[in-house]
């Protein structure tokens, strides 16, 4: 165990004077969280959270009321979703084009009716490109409307059918049924559910900055431990692996000492990002100090396994080299490093789940934002020790057969 | 007694014999080299020895160790000093060597000790807290040698240490080596270099295409090709022919022939019998005006058992 140690402390300190490795694993991401979280700032503005939508409602019928008064205007949204109504098409894409809304809400004439008919109709949500967050909040809303809307339409009429085929209710009576239990929309507890994600509910709301020192601090987590795991093919090249293995160190600790390295660099460019953002940032990265000890340990160990098993499939410094930054950038991406993963599309949310970034990320945020603590956080951090114990497996297997 | 004692060792790359039923033995306090060319087997068969590789078949112990069942055992009773300079480039020499200290089990002051002492066998205590990559090739290759006495071993293993060397470090480093010997060192040097070999070595293996051609002294070597000593002694003033008969009754020595004012004797050990042939001139005051002594070397004996140079 002594001489395990002694490898990855002594990889630390090999890493701490290599200063292209300094840049890359941190005067990067936190100038990129810098940069970033100033440039996006308007979109993750720390005061109330709104969105400016118009609405044209060429139906006035009562399930576009619904949308717009018991939907839109819910205690949940209200003070979110700020709305002017309009009288054209045109109205609206002009004032996306000022960039004063961020969507516009078309409903067309009819709609109600169409609906409780059982005929086909629509609603069209026109979105400024330049506000991509905000459009797809509205997006999300209304797609989630009409599902329910659609959900409780094929109930009732299936029921309906039952009903009049038993002849257990008059054809008069059936119109008015409708209207009645299609009015239940009005709880609307499923479409406020669908968006409590998406606009973090009742707490904080995040600063641009805030976001990305997560985003990048682990999306470059996976740069450290890949950098780290490089190493192992950078001692084989200068052979100072050969003279670890003729000295008296067993093989477990030779391949313990260079995980423990990989590990020890990450975790220490974590913990260094974290007090560096608190403080330089004002990144509030929760309340809960063992909660964020735990998120910490979890993903670095979970990157830590991924680069593990990442040197185990390459052959070289050059092949992991090249490799290892793709694979960062794509996991970093898909797993929300750039764009919050509510703006994906809906395989790509699937996805990015099979990442650890967006664990990691999730786990976090609940600590910033929900006030979550050890408890809340534990399946993010058990996802995470799980992918770390996979990727451990398979990459020290593997290692192994290839002798190092 | 036999410190290293090398059983039939074999070791097959794609079905090709690269060290091929080698057996030798190396006694306690002795230098002992592997010569032969790039090639050879001789990194191969270090590199067994050390417990890097296994062989394919045979064993070899160090000090009754095995080196296929008692690794870690071999591992704590020798030093390694690899072809390459197997050093952290961005630490220091003496982080360096602290590290491989601790990779051999010391600590605390006896750490600090060993450390010390290596860094005063070969002379860099004074640039110590340099960083290995401001080091100069000579440097760092003193440093490896360093890390292979750190842990006082019975054995030291060398593989081509000098390799790139420039000649004032390398008679520095082949000096230390000497000097280490004497104090009780047992040393396992592989050089394709003939001149280090005959330098250092009281015993030697010559070995080429995985196999050991030859092994003994080096006067049991040269011996074996038959090929003498060139003892030629040009004098001042004329030699008596009576000398010769005096010289000739010398142990070793095969022929004499005086011809003026010089004399030639083919000898098995030319350095030897000098002195001697000397005290005979100077008592018939025959004074001496140059010496030149042809010893057949390594190269010849390579050459006459394989038909190729050593440098092939």
């Amino acid at each position: 165990m002594r001489k395990m140690f002694l490898i990855g402390v002594k990889d630390v300190r090999i890493r701490a004077r290599d200063r292209a490795s300094f840049i890359m694993l941190l005067a990067m991401p936190l100038i990129l969280i810098l940069v970033l979280g100033m440039a996006f700032q308007p979109l993750w503005t720390d005061k109330p959270f709104t969105i400016n939508i118009a609405v044209l409602n060429e139906d006035e019928g009562e399930i576009s009321n619904i949308l717009i008064n018991d939907v839109f205007g819910s205690d949940e949204l209200k003070d979110m979703i700020k709305i002017s109504f309009v009288k054209s098409k045109e109205e609206i894409i002009k004032s996306i084009n000022k960039g004063e809304i961020a969507a516009g809400v078309v409903i067309e004439k009819g709609f109600s009716e169409s609906i409780v008919k059982g005929e086909n109709t629509k609603i069209n949500v026109y979105g400024d490109p330049e506000q991509t967050i905000k459009a797809g909040v509205v997006k999300n809303i209304v797609e989630s409307f009409t599902l329910e809307v659609l959900k409780r339409r094929i109930i009732v009429e299936t029921a309906l059918d039952f009903l009049h085929s038993e002849n257990l209710i008059q054809p008069s009576e059936i119109q008015n049924l409708i209207s009645t239990w299609l009015s239940e929309i009005e709880s609307k507890e499923n479409i406020v559910l669908v968006n409590k994600e998406t606009e973090k509910k009742d707490t904080k709301n995040p600063l641009a900055m805030e976001y990305y020192a997560v985003g990048m601090g682990i999306m470059y987590l996976l740069f450290a431990t890949n950098s780290g795991a490089e190493t192992i093919f950078t001692e084989k090249r200068i052979k100072t692996f050969d003279r670890i293995k003729v000295a008296p160190v067993s093989e477990k600790e030779i391949i313990g000492g260079k995980l423990f390295g990989i590990f020890l660099v990450a975790l220490l460019q974590f913990v260094i990002i974290i007090i560096f953002t608190s403080i330089f940032y004002r990144v509030r990265w929760g309340n809960s100090i063992p909660g964020i000890i735990l998120m910490t340990l979890s993903s670095v160990l979970a990157f830590s396994g991924l680069s593990t098993l990442l040197a185990s499939l390459t052959k070289s410094e050059e092949q992991i080299g090249n490799i290892g930054p793709a694979l960062s950038m794509i996991f970093g991406f898909l797993g929300g490093a750039m764009w919050p993963v509510y703006t994906f599309p809906g395989w790509m949310n699937i996805a990015s789940k099979l990442t650890p970034n967006r664990w990691a990320l999730d786990g976090f945020f609940n600590l910033m934002y929900d006030g979550g603590g050890v408890i809340s956080i534990l399946p993010y951090a058990l996802v995470l020790l799980g992918m770390a114990s996979i990727f451990f497996s398979i990459g020290v297997f593997r290692l192994k057969l290839k002798g190092v | 007694m036999d410190i290293v004692k090398v059983e039939r060792l074999t070791k097959m790359y794609d079905e090709k014999n690269v060290v091929d039923s080698i057996s030798f033995e190396i006694k306690k306090g002795e230098i002992f080299g592997l010569l032969g060319p790039n090639g050879a087997g001789k990194t191969t068969t270090v590199s067994m020895l050390s417990c890097l590789i296994s062989p394919t078949s045979g064993d070899a112990f160090v000090n009754g160790k095995s080196i296929i069942k008692e690794p870690m055992e071999v591992k704590k009773k020798i030093g390694v000093v690899p072809q390459d300079i197997a050093l952290y480039p961005t630490l220091s020499a003496r982080e360096n060597l602290f590290f491989w200290g601790k990779m051999y089990g010391l600590g605390g002051k006896q750490l600090h000790e060993r450390v010390d002492k290596v860094l005063q066998i070969v002379s860099l205590t004074k640039r110590s807290g340099d960083l290995i990559n401001k080091y100069s090739g000579g440097m760092k290759r003193r440093i490896n040698i360093a890390v292979g006495l750190l842990p006082s071993p019975e054995l030291l293993i060398l593989d081509e240490p000098t390799v790139g060397v420039d000649p004032q470090s390398r008679t520095n480093i082949l000096d230390t080596l000497k000097e280490l010997n004497k104090n009780g060192l047992t040393i396992l040097y592989t050089s394709h270099y003939m001149e280090e070999v005959e330098f250092l070595c009281d015993r030697v293996a010559i070995m080429d295409l995985g196999k050991i051609i030859a092994s003994g002294t080096q006067n049991e070597l040269r011996l074996l090709v038959g090929e003498m000593d060139s003892l030629k002694i040009v004098t001042i003033n004329e030699i008596p022919r009576s000398l010769a008969g005096a010289i000739k009754k010398m142990p070793s020595t095969n022929e004499v022939e005086i011809v003026d004012k010089s004399i030639e004797i083919l000898t098995l050990n030319g350095r030897k019998v000098l002195p001697d042939v000397l005290e005979i001139l100077g008592k018939s005051d025959v004074k001496v005006k140059s010496i030149e002594i042809k010893e057949p070397n390594l190269e010849s004996v390579f050459l006459h058992l394989t038909g190729k140079e050593l440098r092939d």
